[in-house]
């Protein structure tokens, strides 16, 4: 029963990292790639771990670990990698609506 | 057209060659005769549960001086070829002031950092027992040093301290080997210490002390490697 349970979840994890590759080949811009990447991969690297620890009760504790390791470095990393793609303008879809960052920039210019 | 057609017949052959190694594995069902008497010489002489380790840091111990020696010359090569502000027409890159990381990646890596550098410091003190080594927890200690490079593109490591722990590292590794030809049966042998008990922590001998070494040694040596790819003059980065 456990074995299905933690299938079943592992399953699903994959589904996960799917849309997070279907979304790498069919975004627009880098910006909606990482989101996709980023987003789609760690809920798919948690689910595929939380499946681990079903097969596995032992390990509990150690994957544990290990998700939050990878909760914690995945947004951070591709938090950086943005930035950078943001500061070395590289440009946003054609059809993007808001561009938060250039106006929180405009707002602390006209302020100084 | 022609590139297709290529391109088809790459991807056939590649699969030829790989359908004939598919089918022409065969499982081993035994050992071969070395590696057999490895898996029983290492826990009965050497007294240490991860064979690997037992091999790379006795049987194989010269060896693993020699990469090691291999890995500095490296570090030197790298120091070498890479410094930068030698080369004329590299003086408006390196001018170029370094955007400050943004807070979420400081804290992010004020978090991590400590934990990698204690998983490094496990993974080098349990060489002898589980998966691991001191060549792995040195590049990851390696890593840690990156992360906070990346994170501040200003901090100055002291490369100074950093060589002289290397060298110091490395002449205590063979120092240890030569106390293996006087007390025990040969260079780099590990029964230079108590065998102790089997599975312990402290256990195995001479391997564990040879492990932190080679860890310190192989961490202050990638570490140089890095501080060598960053822009500026070795040891003295923005001292401008």
């Amino acid at each position: 029963m456990m074995e299905v349970i933690g299938s079943i979840v592992v399953l699903l994890g994959a589904g996960f990292h799917f849309s997070a590759g279907l979304g790498m080949l069919r975004m627009p811009d880098a910006y909606t790639r990482m989101q996709a990447g980023t987003k789609a991969s760690t809920l798919g690297n948690t689910l595929v771990l939380a499946g681990l620890a079903f097969y596995h009760p032992g390990w509990g504790l150690k994957l544990l670990i290990i998700v939050y390791f990878v909760l914690i470095t995945n947004p951070i990393s591709s938090h950086a990698l943005a930035r950078a793609a943001y500061s070395i303008r590289i440009p946003l879809a054609g059809n993007t609506g808001i561009d938060a960052l250039r106006d929180e920039q405009q707002n602390l210019r006209s302020k100084t | 057209m022609t590139r297709r057609v290529f391109a088809v017949v790459a991807i056939v052959l590649f699969g030829f060659v790989f359908a004939t190694l598919a089918t022409s594995y065969t499982e081993q069902h035994s050992l071969r005769r070395l590696a057999e008497s490895y898996v029983q010489l290492v826990p009965q002489k050497l007294g240490a549960p991860n064979v690997i380790t037992g091999i790379l840091l006795t049987y194989r111990a010269f060896d693993t001086l020699g990469e090691v020696a291999v890995l500095f010359m490296v570090g030197a090569g790298v120091v070498l070829v890479l410094n930068v502000d030698r080369w004329p027409h590299a003086a408006a890159h390196s001018s170029e002031e370094p955007r400050p990381s943004s807070e979420i990646v400081q804290s992010g890596a004020q978090f991590l950092s400590p934990l990698i550098a204690i998983f490094a410091a496990y993974i080098i003190m349990n060489g002898h027992l589980s998966a691991g080594g001191g060549f792995q927890g040195g590049a990851v200690i390696a890593s840690c040093v990156l992360l906070v490079l990346l994170v501040y593109p200003h901090y100055q490591l002291n490369i100074e301290f950093l060589t002289i722990t290397e060298s110091v590292a490395g002449v205590l590794f063979v120092l240890t080997g030569i106390a293996g030809v006087i007390v025990a049966g040969g260079f780099l042998d590990n029964r230079i210490l108590p065998l102790g008990q089997f599975g312990a922590f402290f256990s195995a001998g001479g391997i564990p002390v040879l492990s932190i070494l080679l860890g310190i040694k192989v961490g202050c040596e990638l570490s140089v490697i890095l501080d060598g790819f960053r822009p500026g003059p070795v040891g003295q980065k923005d001292k401008v």
